[in-house]
């Protein structure tokens, strides 16, 4: 979380400063295009390789992935059974996309209002308050997690429940100065505008803001949600023996599955796990840049 | 804007979610079980609960497995914090110092077997018989004179051997001492197809205990923590150096090779059914699979006792594997279903079909009395070394096997120690010397802390 | 030993003396003088009234007087530092109101109550789950505490003092931290970068490529874990059933001391390569085009082209990046080392986020994990205040 936060702060002004002129002369400056080609290709199934790899252990028996067959395995139909029925890892992906979603859209909604109070208000003690959100930037949960856990699980008493997993997330700096940056590099004059309308916060952001917002929203939705589906060291502390395990945790029950380790089941695991992240970073990946507004587009 | 409906429609949903999900109507006592495994021994344990759950249709027992030992106690230790702790949880012979101390001020985490069953002969028309339970397990989980928890998977450290490569190397019979394994593992090596190494086995403090313990030496004070709280270790003693010695000598040797983790049970196990070890020394909790694996690989598995130290008399082994315990506090219905689930996993039949299943050995003497019956022993010689082993023991404080306090931590130190012997090639002596002397900080802080002594 | 009284009063005297000669020299102001001695003194007492003068104890150890002495000059610091920022303000002339207030900005909305309903639910989830963690973990670094007791007992700095003593091997966590997020950063940001030199320029399927390049961000650490932990398996893994069929020794990736934690590090690099590309993707387009031209018209070749106009136009990127990566490298490894290596061999992978949790969860020794959480807290402390310092006036935090 904090890492994200750090950027917007380094990078969002960057193209404010850049100019760009001219149409490029690229041809001179390209190589030559069968060259990047090759470059590109093997770059790409490098990249591509450990994963291909473990998809073809997943369809494969120990036997087969012993012997290195190359080719798909028999064992998929049986990998897949036990992956996602005997070890409920079906289950934990619903638990793991539930928890995504309420922490994407709970910390969307308390970064637009705390962007909106941080930009369109004045009030007292707003640095301190500034300084209070800032400071957090040098916290990352996994530095409190023995405090967290404590807190959480003692004083709270929400050990095993969803809300253990879901609320400590639900406000960042991260957020709030994504929306914050957003929010005052739009004209003034748009809320100068809605004020003589009569327009109220809530409904200047709803009308006004939200719309004008949606790559920001994006970027903050593919980052959080990428983030949430990738929690492990503290769903691993704090959710025993709830009914809501999360699918990073579910992997390490795929460790022994049937008298030692068995690699398809595993792999199919892993495979099956990162599927959903990746297909929302691919898909809002053009928002997620745009919300860093580091692009060119013009 | 359809933008907006659809972001609400999207909050309604997801509101309604988080406000159902805990909501799910529950009519039937629900008996939370969890395990120490997520492999097929899950299956059949889930297999049983079912049965159970038929047999006994007001309650529920649902199963949920950890990777592993250590996970699963520090996991029920959360659980307890939190408040969700389940109404049995399988912990390991090493935590039964901790489980018997863990409580907050007033509330102890588990509650006594023994005392949860009182006097009662049978619970739900299941019998209630104690003595039914094999020696070896009774005593070790028999505290204070009575169960403090139920004994339920109990193996001991067996070696297993690849007889067919043994026999292509011209050994003779199975290595019963350490320099009979130094011996074998000489003319395998020479062997022109000579496996990568000769043998290996997971660096677990249980293989250093069981080595401590055929040597006759505790492994704590006071009567190995069974006359009274141990309070200091005897990690760095001569029978403890003498094993982690030749284990190092083996290794030096090009005989042993190490995996690289600790505990590293999975690794072991794959290295001998690969056919890149010849010998194994493994839990015999693994008896049935490893036999049948080898034979699969196209290779005979021969089981035998752990190996000894020949230069000192063989005092026999302890028991290893994990027993079931009863959370604290359980309504009267929880606990009685929890009871009845206990006895029904463990009767005859299933006692039996467990040992059949995995290599644990028989629980209780009339499983064992069916098992011979149906001459089980006859067709599979391997599943009877474990018993063997276990009953050749001589009744000492050593053989018991160690109670004290922290041990999970204490094996932690033990097995930190054997890594840096084997990993970075330090000084048996100073290693186990530097290991005494954290375990021992541990446990004075745990006993300051359990006990306040 | 000195008698407590003399300490109480040389820890918060001598503080106040150097706070006020440090502010006075800056500003020649009595006003200034008179902040620095209340901020030093505040700071000297900071952490030692907390521990009530625990170090200097007749029992001690002189290490425990070293660390006592330490921790009054740190608190010093951090008083001074902020009672030199006040002093900034009250100087400046705008007073206190300054902190408070701010300028008239166009297009503001009324109202002092709004703003802070607005605000309520972020505020209160930060102070509940970042603050009160924060200080409950600073009281648990004192106490000797264990998981499944409630009995504590305090223990004084020995949480700290304990790790260095040579035995509990804290070095080597240091530098397996180091090692890892030092290779992790510079593998990583150097092979996105040439990929990214190539990805960026307008082939056919640019888009496609990309995508193809930049997946792995989604994916997550565990996850990495498992599948270089298949590809690296030292006898059912890819590579080194390569090595064996062209006749090479297998190589032990995971159960070797000197060779884990690169693998460690190859899983990490491939894990943040997709962030990094899309960065540097992001961030070569912007280079302007006419100064590559410019360069090469002067007759430099691609090396120099690109040492002396790549490298310098992307600095303010590969600067973020090397923020993002570090912290990447401390934290997230925690799950790709759980599921590869568990912090061995021989604790060769076992970095301080593992050993926090490992010490915390598997010893159950609270209070050490704790502290060890705090140490690494003020490592996190410095790279940002690095980072504020070197990039501070770029950084918009302002309007």
């Amino acid at each position: 979380m904090a890492e994200l936060s750090r950027q917007i702060g380094t990078v969002a002004p960057h193209d404010r400063t850049t100019s760009l002129t001219g149409p490029p002369s690229w041809k001179r400056f390209v190589p030559e295009r069968w060259y990047a080609h090759v470059i590109l290709w093997i770059a790409c199934l490098l990249i591509g390789f450990p994963l291909l790899y473990a998809a073809l252990v997943s369809t494969q028996n120990n036997a087969q992935v012993a012997n290195f067959v190359l080719s798909p395995g028999s064992s998929f139909a049986e990998n897949f059974q036990q992956v996602m029925v005997n070890r409920y890892l079906g289950e934990y992906m619903l638990n793991t996309i539930s928890l995504a979603v309420v922490i994407t859209i709970g910390k969307t909604i308390l970064s637009l209002l705390s962007g909106l109070a941080f930009v369109y208000f004045r009030f007292p003690g707003k640095w301190i308050v500034f300084g209070f959100v800032l400071a957090t930037l040098m916290m990352p949960t996994e530095i409190l997690i023995i405090g967290l856990y404590r807190y959480v699980s003692g004083t709270l008493g929400w050990g095993g429940t969803f809300q253990a997993l879901a609320v400590p997330f639900l406000a960042s700096a991260t957020g709030t100065f994504l929306f914050r940056q957003h929010f005052s590099n739009l004209p003034a004059e748009l809320s100068e505008a809605a004020q003589m309308d009569g327009a109220n916060p809530l409904q200047f952001l709803w009308r006004v803001l939200i719309p004008m917002s949606w790559n920001t929203i994006g970027a903050l939705a593919v980052i959080q949600f990428v983030y949430s589906w990738n929690m492990y060291l503290w769903p691993q502390l704090i959710m025993q023996g709830g009914d809501f395990q999360v699918v990073q945790v579910g992997l390490r029950t795929l460790l022994a599955v049937d008298t030692s380790i068995a690699y398809g089941p595993l792999m199919l695991g892993a495979v099956i796990a990162s599927i959903p992240p990746v297909i929302v970073f691919i898909i809002l990946q053009k928002q997620f840049m745009s919300g860093f507004q580091i692009t060119t587009d013009k | 804007m359809s933008r907006r409906s659809m972001l609400l429609a999207a909050l309604t949903v997801i509101m309604a979610l988080v406000a159902l999900a805990p909501a799910m109507a529950q009519d039937k006592i629900q008996i939370p079980v969890w395990i120490a495994f997520t492999d097929s021994r899950l299956d059949w344990s889930r297999e049983r609960a079912a049965e159970f759950n038929e047999l006994f249709p007001q309650y529920e027992v649902t199963i949920e497995g950890y990777a592993d030992y250590e996970s699963i106690f520090a996991a029920a230790s959360l659980a307890f914090e939190q408040g969700t702790q389940p109404a049995i949880v399988q912990y390991f012979e090493a935590a039964t110092q901790d489980a018997r101390d863990a409580g907050f001020e007033g509330n102890p985490q588990f509650k006594s077997v023994a005392e949860a069953f009182g006097d009662r002969t049978e619970v739900n028309g299941l019998p209630v018989n104690f003595d039914d339970f094999v020696d070896a397990a009774r005593n070790y989980y028999t505290l204070d004179g009575s169960f403090t928890s139920f004994p339920w998977n109990t193996s001991s450290a067996i070696m297993f051997s690849n007889k067919t490569m043994l026999e292509a190397a011209g050994v003779e019979g199975i290595p019963a001492t350490w320099a009979e394994v130094d011996a074998a593992c000489e003319k395998i090596m020479a062997m022109e197809n000579a496996p990568a190494n000769c043998i290996t086995w997971p660096n677990h403090g249980w293989f250093f205990e069981q080595a401590v313990a055929m040597q006759g030496a505790d492994l704590v004070n006071n009567g190995n923590g069974r006359e009274a709280r141990a309070t200091e270790t005897f990690i760095n003693s001569d029978a403890a150096v003498a094993y982690v010695s030749w284990w190092k000598d083996l290794q030096d040797k090009g005989y042993y090779i190490y995996t690289g983790a600790q505990r590293d049970w999975g690794g072991t196990y794959n290295a001998f059914v690969a056919g890149q070890v010849a010998m194994l020394l493994y839990s015999s909790s693994d008896t049935t699979a490893l036999t049948n694996d080898g034979a699969a690989a196209g290779f005979d598995v021969v089981a035998s006792f752990y190996p000894h130290n020949q230069d000192v008399e063989y005092a026999g082994n302890l028991i290893g594997g994990a027993s079931l315990w009863l959370s604290n506090d359980l309504s009267t219905e929880v606990e009685d279903g929890a009871l009845t689930f206990l006895l029904y996993f463990t009767n005859t039949e299933n006692a039996a079909s467990w040992h059949q299943f995995t290599g644990y050995v028989p629980i209780t003497k009339s499983a064992i009395a069916l098992l011979e019956s149906e001459g089980w022993y006859e067709e599979n010689p391997n599943s009877l070394v474990a018993s063997d082993q276990l009953a050749a023991a001589i009744p000492s404080s050593a053989t018991a096997g160690a109670i004290v306090g922290a041990f999970p931590a204490i094996r932690n130190h033990v097995t930190n120690a054997i890594e840096q012997v084997l990993v970075n090639g330090r000084d048996v002596t100073e290693a186990l010397t530097e290991a005494k002397e954290l375990a021992d900080e541990t446990l004075a802080e745990y006993n300051l802390l359990y006990a306040g002594e | 030993m000195l008698p407590p009284e003399l300490i109480v009063l040389i820890s918060i005297a001598a503080p106040a003396l150097v706070g006020a000669a440090w502010l006075y020299r800056g500003s020649r102001t009595l006003s200034a003088g008179f902040i620095g001695v209340i901020a030093g003194g505040i700071g000297g007492a900071l952490f030692m009234v907390p521990l009530n003068y625990c170090t200097f104890e007749a029992d001690r150890t002189s290490t425990d007087v070293a660390f006592g002495v330490f921790l009054i000059a740190l608190g010093a610091v951090i008083g001074i530092a902020v009672g030199a920022g006040v002093n900034r303000i009250v100087g400046s002339g705008k007073g206190i109101s300054s902190l408070t207030s701010e300028q008239n900005t166009a297009g503001t909305f009324k109202g002092t109550v709004i703003p802070f309903a607005l605000l309520a639910p972020t505020l209160v989830i930060l102070a509940l789950f970042l603050y009160a963690p924060a200080l409950d973990n600073l009281r648990l670094s004192t106490l000797l505490a264990r998981l499944g007791t409630d009995r504590t007992a305090f223990v004084c700095v020995d949480n700290f003092t304990k790790l260095l003593e040579p035995r509990q091997n804290y070095g080597q966590t240091l530098y397996a931290t180091f090692l890892i997020s030092f290779f992790t950063v510079i593998i990583g940001l150097a092979i996105s970068l040439m990929i990214a030199y190539v990805a960026y320029q307008p082939v056919r399927g640019a888009s496609i490529y990309r995508t193809l390049l930049i997946w792995p961000y989604a994916i997550s650490p565990p996850v990495a874990g498992i599948i270089f932990g298949m590809v690296f398996n030292e006898g059912a893994g890819i590579m080194n059933h390569l090595i064996r069929s062209g006749g090479g020794v297998p190589v032990q990736w995971l159960q070797s001391a000197s060779i884990a934690p690169w693998t460690i590090i190859a899983a990490s690099v491939w894990k943040s390569m997709g962030f990094n590309i899309l960065f540097y993707i992001a961030g070569l387009q912007n280079v302007p085009k006419d100064l590559i031209e410019a360069a090469a018209i002067d007759g430099a070749n691609f090396v120099v082209r690109f040492r002396r106009v790549i490298i310098p136009m992307l600095s303010p990127i590969t600067f973020f990046l090397i923020i993002t990566n570090i912290t990447y490298a401390f934290f997230e490894t925690y799950g790709t080392i759980d599921f590869l290596t568990r912090g061995g061999p021989a604790g060769a992978t076992s970095t301080m986020i593992y050993r926090i949790v490992d010490n915390g969860l598997n010893q159950r020794d609270l209070g050490s994990a704790a502290a060890q959480s705090l140490i690494l807290f003020s490592l996190v402390i410095i790279i940002t205040l690095i980072q504020f310092r070197t990039s501070g006036r770029r950084v918009t935090y302002g309007r």
